[in-house]
């Protein structure tokens, strides 16, 4: 088990983000998670890498326990990679400045590995020729498959998406999901936001069905897809399936 | 009046503020190395407390709010004072330093908003993308949320520049010989004070047009990227 979280749980003031929240991913599961607005999808993954801190319960990650000390945090996020909605490039660097900043000052890397790391990477979203434009020339489909080169220079072993393709022009998810595929098909542990049933039913070996701060369901992709057994669930797919 | 006589007028004035700007240049340099060292303590303290201001310790955050408050309540002549012949009669301090502390002090709380506001300006995004790729706090802020806020407080602290240099002839009345004291110096020998004050004036405002063109064309140079239209 790469992933671990027992009973986590998380408010914000009187409001429960999330209510004791329990799952397992294996190393090279993919697995998608939907629920509606406000029922806890992002802070899930924010509380996975150390972005917000539960109020209790307990993560573990690749064997390394999530806790109050700094160290943990900082290790854990090491392993974790993270691409948001809105891209969050670094406007005042470059593409390839983009890929190689975490390289350099997290991993020590020099500059000739970094670039030549951020290069590979940028071939693979397709994007080398666009490596000394800025984030503000390039489209929104652009901007997020290099932040999620960005994410990838750093080795992680996991991935993890924020509704990566919501703020994108539907004529741009395309080229992003593609990037998604490939990655899960190499083998990288990713877990998913989003609402993309389609590239659910395609990827994701699993899937978790989350409202209020709970996971309501959750189970084998075409389990959940086809025969949903709890009435939120079975409400919440006709919507999106619509 | 014949028409000589217009014309020796007229070279008379001439002559009359040609003395004063010879009478008035040696003190120049005198105003600028005020508001170049001053500004640059400015800067360096107005850094600290505004950083100060973003701390999660409500100690430290709360003393810098109650130090910018104070010195932005308080008129910069008085505090000149208070720090001449106050704090400068203990201290043993010259008349320059006393001018530098008392400028550095005030503008640090001016310059101390504008720059908490440079990085709270910046979007919490980039702290979680600079984060969640394993940096430091440290890290972030000196990579990714500085060189941004940077781009954007270079305006206002450039009229802060500017607004200093203007403020710097207030230390005149310590009896500092900079561009103002010289001023004074002339009038109460010769007594022209239309002439006097008109070239005082004119100097300033040659030295400040100038910042302010040298700051938009440096602007323009430095232009900021992602902060244009996105497309
Ligand atoms: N930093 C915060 N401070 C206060 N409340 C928050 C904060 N972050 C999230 N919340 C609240 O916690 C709840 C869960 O939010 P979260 O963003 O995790 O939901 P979500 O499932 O990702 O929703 P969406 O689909 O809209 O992105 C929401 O009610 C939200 O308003
Ligand atoms: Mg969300």
């Amino acid at each position: 088990m790469i992933i671990q979280t027992k009973n986590i749980s998380k408010r914000f003031g009187e409001l429960i983000a999330l209510d004791r929240v329990s799952f397992e991913v294996e190393k090279g599961e993919v697995v998608v998670i939907i629920g509606p607005s406000g029922s806890g999808k992002s802070s899930l993954l924010r509380c996975l890498n150390g972005l917000e801190r539960v109020d209790s319960g307990e993560i573990i990650i690749d064997g390394i326990k999530l806790d109050k000390d700094k160290k943990s945090i900082h290790k854990v996020r090491e392993e974790i990679g993270m691409v948001f909605q809105d891209f969050n490039l670094f406007p005042h660097l470059s593409v390839l400045g983009n890929l190689c900043l975490a390289q350099k000052v997290v991993r020590k890397r020099d500059e000739q590995t970094s670039e030549k790391t951020s290069l590979e990477l940028l071939k693979k979203v397709g994007l080398l020729d666009k490596k000394n434009s800025f984030p503000s020339q390039l489209s929104g489909g652009q901007q997020q498959r290099v932040a999620i080169a960005r994410a990838l220079a750093m080795n992680p072993k996991i991935m993890l998406f924020d509704e990566p393709t919501s703020a994108l022009d539907p004529e741009m998810i395309g080229e992003v999901l593609e990037v998604m595929k490939v990655l899960a098909q190499e083998g990288m542990t990713m877990l998913v936001v989003t609402h993309e049933i389609g590239f659910a039913r395609e990827v994701a070996d699993k899937i978790i069905f989350m409202d209020q701060g709970k996971i309501i369901e959750e189970g084998q992709t075409e389990v959940i897809l086809n025969s949903p057994q709890n009435p939120r669930t079975i409400a919440f797919l006709s919507k999106v399936l619509k | 009046m014949p028409l000589q006589e217009i014309l020796y007028w007229i070279s008379s004035q001439f002559l009359i503020l040609k003395n004063i700007l010879f009478f008035l240049a040696p003190a120049i340099p005198m105003t600028i190395k005020l508001t170049l060292v001053s500004f640059t303590f400015a800067l360096f303290l107005g850094f600290l407390v505004g950083i100060a201001r973003l701390s999660k310790n409500k100690l430290i955050k709360s003393l810098s709010k109650i130090y910018i408050d104070m010195i932005r309540g308080i008129p910069l002549l008085v505090q000149i004072f208070f720090i001449y012949f106050g704090l400068g009669k203990v201290l043993n301090l010259d008349r320059f330093l006393a001018g530098v502390i008392a400028i550095g002090v005030c503008y640090s709380a001016y310059l101390a908003e504008i720059i908490r506001a440079g990085i709270q300006a910046i979007h919490r995004g980039q702290y979680q993308a600079a984060l969640s790729l394993g940096m430091t706090p440290y890290q972030t802020m000196r990579y990714v949320i500085l060189p941004q806020s940077f781009r954007i407080i270079i305006p206002p602290v450039a009229n802060e520049f500017i607004a200093s240099l203007k403020d710097s002839s207030l230390v005149s009345i310590i009896g500092l010989r900079e561009l103002t004291r010289a001023g004074r110096e002339y009038y109460s020998q010769y007594f022209v004070d239309f002439h006097t004050w008109l070239v005082v004036g004119i100097i300033y405002l040659a030295m400040t047009l100038s910042l302010s063109r040298l700051v938009s064309f440096l602007e323009k140079k430095y232009k900021v990227h992602g902060y244009g239209i996105q497309h």
